[in-house]
């Protein structure tokens, strides 16, 4: 009712491109052809990178070895746990018929293990882990103390499960001469996990730094005997311990054991010949239905022997020129509809 | 229902039954629901004139906002809460606090929300501020107000009850208020009530007389007494009080010395009131305040899905006055002696020009003035005809200056007399028994012998004069019907004035059939006598003097017809052609008469002259229900199909239709017709129409209006759109969109509508879209994780998704997106048909995209999986972690979800490249910084070291073009398949505009354009064939008769024309106004 309600000049909006919403726009319009030659363009285009990277996984070499049913005997004693203090060893003897040329890694593969569960994945202490207070044990539940009360150190429970069978690949040159493959058990792990994520508290009395700390349940030696010989592999800095505890994805998971070490007779790798595993079997897969699997392979720039990402470029490829030309055969149809359409 | 105005008791009265029961019932329930009110005792307010102090009622302030300063935080987080989303978010925030449920942190939704709230509040705050600033406005404006013995201008706001009040003309009241005294003769003053209840007329209202002279400071001093009256309600046409004056007796006053807020004073110095309501206790404000308290409730939670059902509209309820037309009466053409004058061409003034060109006539045809002049043979005629338009009225002129103005309470009386005056027949003075013309330099007295009073019901209004030369002569215009009845068998040119009438008519102009009669002494005697009795009977006697004029009312001989133009507001007819064609069904609500609502409807093209016109009108329900049924009947299988035919129902039939028996039928009759007006409507009932196709039809409705009778419709409708016009704010305010003019709705509608129903489609689908991709992610990563609950992404990764990852490109498919340009939803108004029907939205479309959804979230987990599940793929044998694959699955659905958002725009303008690119280099960025947080920031060690061996995986590059391209090809082949062989309007419109070379293809465009055309409407070319039985259906020519005049108002015609005496006036009128002005200031 009333004009001075009518402030015109304050409400009009501003005259900018956005506000009027004329902003400059362009629509994307493709003529058959350009869309015909996009089509065909890429699936070539997958194709050939699908050929490539078949071609490359299969120059890699690979060999496994599923030790679960081998080591029977073992795996039988292991499922009492009353047996804690017992070795148990068991030699697997194979034949490498193929020099595996370049390096060489070998890992070990658990089937069945569900290491991305998500109580198992949270139960860690990355304080405690990067040597800041090796009493935080915080989020380990449900390994954080032991029935004492003392705190675990490394708590929780991936540290608690973790590997400890002990593989030996030993060269058969003749059945006198074994010897032992020189493997490096460092260099194992993400720079980041060894420099940033994982510190000891300290490296000299490394012990002394866990006094008021108890092992892990399941294990045998405390964190700070997990490699005696070298100071820079023992406590949280343990390579084998590292890789461990980056929780896999999926619960058959590969982790990466030893490097081989090219010196001597295994300067190219690994020569053609016998030989053996020795295994002492330490952690039980059989009470829950797991299996593990050594393995030894070379890898190519793209990494192991697997087809799958080789696979599914090829076929995208020719799916993408069957597109091509189902879309050519029904433009020409349509075309042709409308012409006689037309008449 | 959420905005339902005056409907205050509407939530119990839902089940429509109580409805029907009519107007006194829901008003009768809803005084109950004033407290005010409760008890059904009457109770009485005590009003002490002048006597400030002693009155203790409610301030004139009022006040529009929704929170105070303390009431804020409660009822805002109460009002947020009761969203669904807002609360289950709520929900999900406290589950989140308790350890160990939630796998993604505690606060990743809670912060989240708390972002969401202090937006929408900070938006609150403003709007409410604006209220406040609004409210503001009102309250300061001045009045004058007797205080101390003097005048004294304060602020509205300051305003008491009991006040002496003075207001100005074209001044708004400030408060309900009792007439005391005014300027003009017997202390009549003129009322706009247009913004109250729609009506063109102006009001009179009368002081009583005891006080009437009241009008000195002295006088005003010494006015010592009280006011007894009934506690406020909000009827506006009822009142009862009593006024005690000392030393003198009570005198009684009547809704006939009311003056409400919200009107506007007329053709009327100045008045002086006593203040009886103020604030929200005066009838306008009352409603007003139940308003806001409904749109506290529910406008939020509405206007989400506002702009979208802009784009589906499919009945519009529009106002009339102010809204269709200007409410200004043009004398446009007229018919003389057969001979047909007017300007023939085309007016198309845009809406600046209409206005300030209002006042004038448009009558501009010099062959009037030539044929008079030249001696033609009609020229006599000619004279006779203008010198009844200026003679038979009860208009009062007023000189001012060299200029006379005109004060009618007829809009259509003033255009004649406008008009006349401009073609040499001045009007210059009356006096009570006399009219004086100036035609030519010469003067010419008319003695007015008697007034026979028009009426709705007469449609016709005489005056019998004593011509200079002394011959009785008896004048009368009025509707063609009647006047044609009563033609002498020596009336010439009856045939070609009623082809002209109809001409007129189909143009939807108001038509008056000019007639006279010379009447000899005896004649005129007798009848006198007759008259002088009919006069002096108390009961029924506007009935015996109707019978009595009957007597004298004949054997006329018949002059022409004027044709009068009720300005429509600018390119209505166009706008209507448009908003007809894209299938929008237009419905006239109206509180003016059926024939001005019936002359709109053919002004504005919206009914033409072969369109059947079906009225209903009954005086009973029975009456009605049986003029539906044959209708119905009528109609037989076209019923519930569009049919070229339009109906017409008054308020009092509406009242019968509405019932519940009948309710269904009617809406089917109304249904089946293209246009629908409905007459005579109070508030209310507009607002209950629009509930009842709200409530039967599932589509979208859209009211517009101007004045604050249309608020209630406003308020109903899903879309309520506001004319700031000149019937007042309440409107706009009440309205979710306002407009200036009519016609912008053609854009509003066609345009905005469409790209925000496009808009908000394409970005709900799109929102729905990108989440269900990235959760069913977690879906398909339980199956690999023993269903732990585990979560293969970094849990503030999840939480930024929504706010920075993919949150620009739904805004840039919400706020820029363009189904096709301006232009050609301008020229195709078909095109939107294409959204109103929700082709582009429905549960089909939904679940195709939430199919479409899973499959690529299939695609954006299993692939990576397979591609990491061989856990040899970095360099140096390094093994791999879940977060390493999440990171992988991660970034591939951050390129997918952009790209796929690159695939719906249609249109690409510097902002969606920016949100498609900028999202995805916006999430490598992040996930660069966030691998290094740790352990400088205590969050997020898992993601230590990610970027680097991520970014250094060759499988990590491999997949990052295939994995986006696998979803994506097969949406855009499946594009450009339905491109190709299921195209629609809309498609065929895109590539139009894409192409440069349009003309080629433009025939065929036309061709499809056609289709979809006979689709949506096809009424002009083909004239309805249904054979009706029942007489409520006028197949004739149309009629243009329309003519608006107060009726049965405190003053009769007569009285008002009697009390004037401008020749008297001159002077001393001139005088007392400036004593006036220096009185008050």
């Amino acid at each position: 009712m009333e004009k001075e309600f009518q402030h015109h000049l304050s409400r009009m909006p501003e005259n900018s491109a956005i506000k009027q919403q004329k902003l400059p726009a362009h629509r994307l319009h493709f003529s058959n052809q350009a869309i015909f030659t996009i089509f065909f363009a890429t699936g070539a285009f997958c194709f050939c990178i699908g050929i490539i990277l078949l071609l490359s996984a299969w120059k890699v070499q690979e060999i496994e070895i599923n030790y679960t049913n081998i080591c029977e005997d073992c795996a039988k004693m292991r499922e009492n746990a009353l047996n804690f203090d017992k070795q148990c060893t068991c030699s697997i003897p194979f034949n490498l018929q193929k020099t595996m040329k370049g390096d060489v890694y070998m890992y070990y593969k658990l089937y069945g293990f569900y290491q991305n569960l998500y109580r198992y994945v949270l139960s860690r202490s990355h304080n405690q882990l990067m040597g800041k207070d090796v009493r935080d044990v915080k989020d380990c539940a449900p390994f954080k103390v032991t029935s004492n009360k003392i705190p675990i150190a490394p708590c929780g429970a991936i540290a608690n499960s973790m590997f400890n069978d002990t593989i030996i690949l030993s060269y058969i040159r003749s059945t006198s001469e074994h010897i032992q493959v020189p493997m490096l058990k460092t260099g194992l792990t993400w720079w980041t996990d060894k420099y940033v994520k994982f510190q000891n508290p300290s490296f000299r009395n490394l012990s002394d730094h866990f006094v008021g700390t108890e092992k892990p349940p399941y294990w045998q030696e405390p964190i700070y005997e997990l490699d005696t010989s070298d100071p820079g592999n023992n406590g949280f800095l343990n390579d084998d311990f590292i890789v461990w505890m980056r929780t896999a994805a999926f619960p058959t998971f590969k982790k990466l054991y030893r490097r081989l070490y090219r010196v001597k007779y295994f300067s190219d790798g690994l020569p053609a010949g016998n030989y053996t595993f020795d295994i002492s079997y330490n952690f039980p897969v059989t009470k829950f239905q797991g299996e593990k699997a050594v393995i030894l392979s070379t890898l190519t720039w793209n990494g192991g022997s697997s087809i799958f990402l080789g696979l599914a470029y090829t076929v995208t490829g020719v799916f993408l020129w069957m597109s091509s030309f189902a879309l050519m055969a029904i433009q020409g149809k349509m075309r042709k509809k409308k012409l006689s359409h037309r008449r | 229902m959420s905005r339902s105005w005056l409907l205050c008791g509407m939530k119990p009265l839902q089940g429509s039954t109580h409805f029907s029961l009519g107007n006194q019932k829901v008003e009768k329930r809803m005084g109950c629901q004033q407290s005010l009110q409760s008890s059904e005792v009457l109770k009485v307010r005590t009003i002490y004139i002048n006597d400030p102090l002693k009155n203790t009622f409610c301030t004139n302030s009022i006040s529009t906002t929704k929170y105070s300063k303390w009431s804020f935080l409660p009822r805002y987080l109460y009002l947020q809460f009761s969203k669904a989303a807002n609360a289950f978010f709520l929900f999900i925030t406290i589950l989140q606090q308790i350890p160990g449920v939630s796998p993604i942190g505690q606060y990743t939704t809670l912060l989240p929300l708390l972002v969401i709230l202090a937006i929408s509040g900070i938006k609150e705050v403003v709007e409410d501020y604006k209220r406040y600033m609004a409210d503001k406005v009102v309250n300061s404006k001045t009045t004058s107000v007797f205080r101390q013995n003097s005048w004294h201008v304060i602020k509205w706001h300051e305003v008491n009850v009991g006040d002496i009040v003075k207001t100005l003309n074209e001044e708004f009241l400030p408060a309900d208020m009792i007439l005391i005294s005014s300027s003009e003769p017997q202390s009549m003053c003129y009322v706009a009530t247009a913004n109250l209840d729609g009506e063109t007329n102006l009001k009179i209202r009368q002081a009583s007389l005891e006080v009437a002279g009241i009008i000195k400071e002295g006088q005003l001093v010494n006015l010592d007494g009280k006011i007894e009256c009934e506690e406020p309600d909000r009827q506006f046409n009822n009142f009862v009080g009593t006024l005690y004056l000392r030393g003198k007796s009570p005198i009684s006053v009547g809704p006939d010395q009311m003056l409400l807020r919200g009107t506007q004073l007329k053709n009327t110095q100045w008045i002086i009131g006593v203040v009886i309501y103020t604030g929200f206790e005066t009838k306008l404000m009352q409603d007003e305040d139940m308003h806001y308290e409904q749109n506290d409730l529910y406008a939020m939670a509405r206007t989400s899905n506002l702009n979208e059902e802009l784009g589906q509209v499919k009945y519009l309820f529009s106002d009339k006055t102010g809204t269709l037309t200007c409410n200004t009466m043009a004398f446009k053409k007229c018919t003389i002696a057969g001979i047909i004058y007017g300007n023939h061409s085309d007016n198309t003034d845009d809406g600046n020009e209409n206005l300030s060109r209002a006042s004038f006539c448009e009558f501009n045809d010099p062959k009037l003035l030539e044929n008079f002049e030249d001696g033609h043979p009609s020229s006599e005629y000619i004279k006779e005809f203008l010198t009844l338009l200026c003679v038979c009225h009860t208009v009062i002129p007023e000189r001012c200056g060299n200029d006379i103005l005109y004060q009618a309470s007829s809009p259509d009386e003033a255009a004649l007399v406008k008009g006349a005056k401009k073609l040499g027949f001045v009007f210059t003075t009356r006096t009570p028994y006399s009219v004086t013309i100036e035609v030519m330099t010469e003067t010419h007295t008319f003695e007015i012998l008697n007034i026979l009073e028009f009426s709705s019901n007469r449609k016709r209004m005489s005056i019998i004069v004593r011509t200079p030369a002394g011959h009785l002569r008896l004048y009368c215009k009025g509707a063609d019907t009647v006047i044609y009845e009563r033609l002498s068998k020596d009336s010439l040119f009856v045939e070609d004035t009623l082809k002209h009438l109809e001409i007129f008519a189909t143009e939807g102009l108001r038509t008056l059939c000019i007639a006279y009669t010379d009447l000899t002494e005896t004649e005129y005697q007798d009848w006198l006598q007759e008259y002088k009795k009919a006069s002096a009977v108390s009961q029924n006697r506007i009935q015996r003097l109707e019978e009595c004029y009957e007597i004298i009312e004949k054997e006329f001989l018949l002059l022409g017809a004027t044709a009068i133009e009720d300005r429509l507001q600018a390119n209505v007819p166009e706008t209507i052609s448009t908003l007809l064609k894209a299938n929008i069904k237009i419905w006239v609500l109206t509180g003016d008469k059926q024939e001005t609502a019936v002359n709109i409807a053919f002004s504005c093209k919206l009914i033409s002259s072969t369109t059947p016109r079906i009225y209903l009108n009954a005086d009973s329900f029975e009456a009605a229900q049986q003029t539906i049924n044959h209708n119905c009947g009528d109609l037989g299988n076209l019923l519930g199909k569009e049919n070229d035919l339009a109906l017409i129902i008054d308020g009092e039939t509406l009242k019968y239709a509405l019932r519940f028996e009948i309710q269904k039928k009617f809406l089917d009759l109304a249904l089946s017709c293209r246009a629908v007006l409905c007459c005579r409507l109070s508030p209310l009932q507009k607002a209950e129409i629009v509930d009842l196709v709200k409530k039967h039809e599932e589509a979208i409705t859209l009211a517009v209006g101007d004045g604050a009778n249309d608020v209630g419709m406003i308020r109903m409708a899903h879309v309520g759109v506001g004319i700031s016009g000149n019937e007042g704010m309440q409107a706009t305010n009440n309205s979710d969109y306002s407009i200036a003019q009519f016609r912008y709705l053609e854009k509003l509608l066609l345009v905005h509508g469409t790209w925000n129903y496009f808009r908000v489609t394409k970005c709900i689908l799109y929102s729905f879209y990108k989440n269900v991709v990235l959760y069913i992610i977690g879906l398909w990563f339980s199956f690999v994780n023993g269903f732990s609950g585990q979560i293969i992404f970094e849990h503030w990764c999840i939480s930024l998704y929504n706010v920075i990852f993919t949150s620009l490109p739904p805004l840039t498919l919400g706020i820029f997106e363009k189904c096709c340009s301006q232009k050609s939803l301008l020229e195709y108004p078909q095109l939107y048909t294409v959204f109103q029907t929700g082709e582009m939205f429905n549960t089909k479309v939904f679940w195709i995209q939430c199919i479409n959804a899973l499959i690529h979230s299939f695609i954006l987990f299993w692939f990576p999986t397979k591609m990491l599940e061989h856990d040899m793929i970095l360099r140096h044998g390094y093994t791999t972690d879940y977060l390493f694959l999440g990171n992988f699955i991660y970034s591939y659905v951050v390129v997918t979800v952009c790209l796929k958002a690159g695939l719906e725009t249609t249109s690409w303008n510097r902002f969606s490249h920016v949100a498609i690119w900028g999202s995805i280099i916006s999430w490598i960025l992040f996930f660069s910084v966030y691998s290094f947080f740790w352990p400088i920031f205590s969050v997020a060690p898992e993601m230590t070291g990610q970027i680097n061996m991520v970014l250094s995986c060759p499988h990590f590059w491999m997949g990052f073009l295939l994995v986006p391209t696998t979803c994506l090809i097969q949406n855009f082949f499946w594009k450009l398949i339905k491109n190709t062989y299921k195209r629609g309007l809309l498609e065929e419109i895109q590539e139009l505009e894409s192409r440069k070379d349009s003309i080629l293809e433009h025939s065929e465009i036309f061709e499809k354009r056609m289709t979809a055309a006979s689709l949506a409407v096809s009424f002009s070319t083909q004239p309805c064939e249904i054979f009706f039985r029942d007489d409520s259906v006028d197949l004739s020519a149309p009629h243009g008769y329309a003519f608006s005049q107060t009726e049965g108002a405190v003053v009769t015609q007569e009285e008002l024309v009697r009390a004037y005496d401008t020749a008297k006036m001159e002077n001393s009128r001139i005088s007392k106004r400036s004593s006036d002005f220096s009185e008050i200031f």
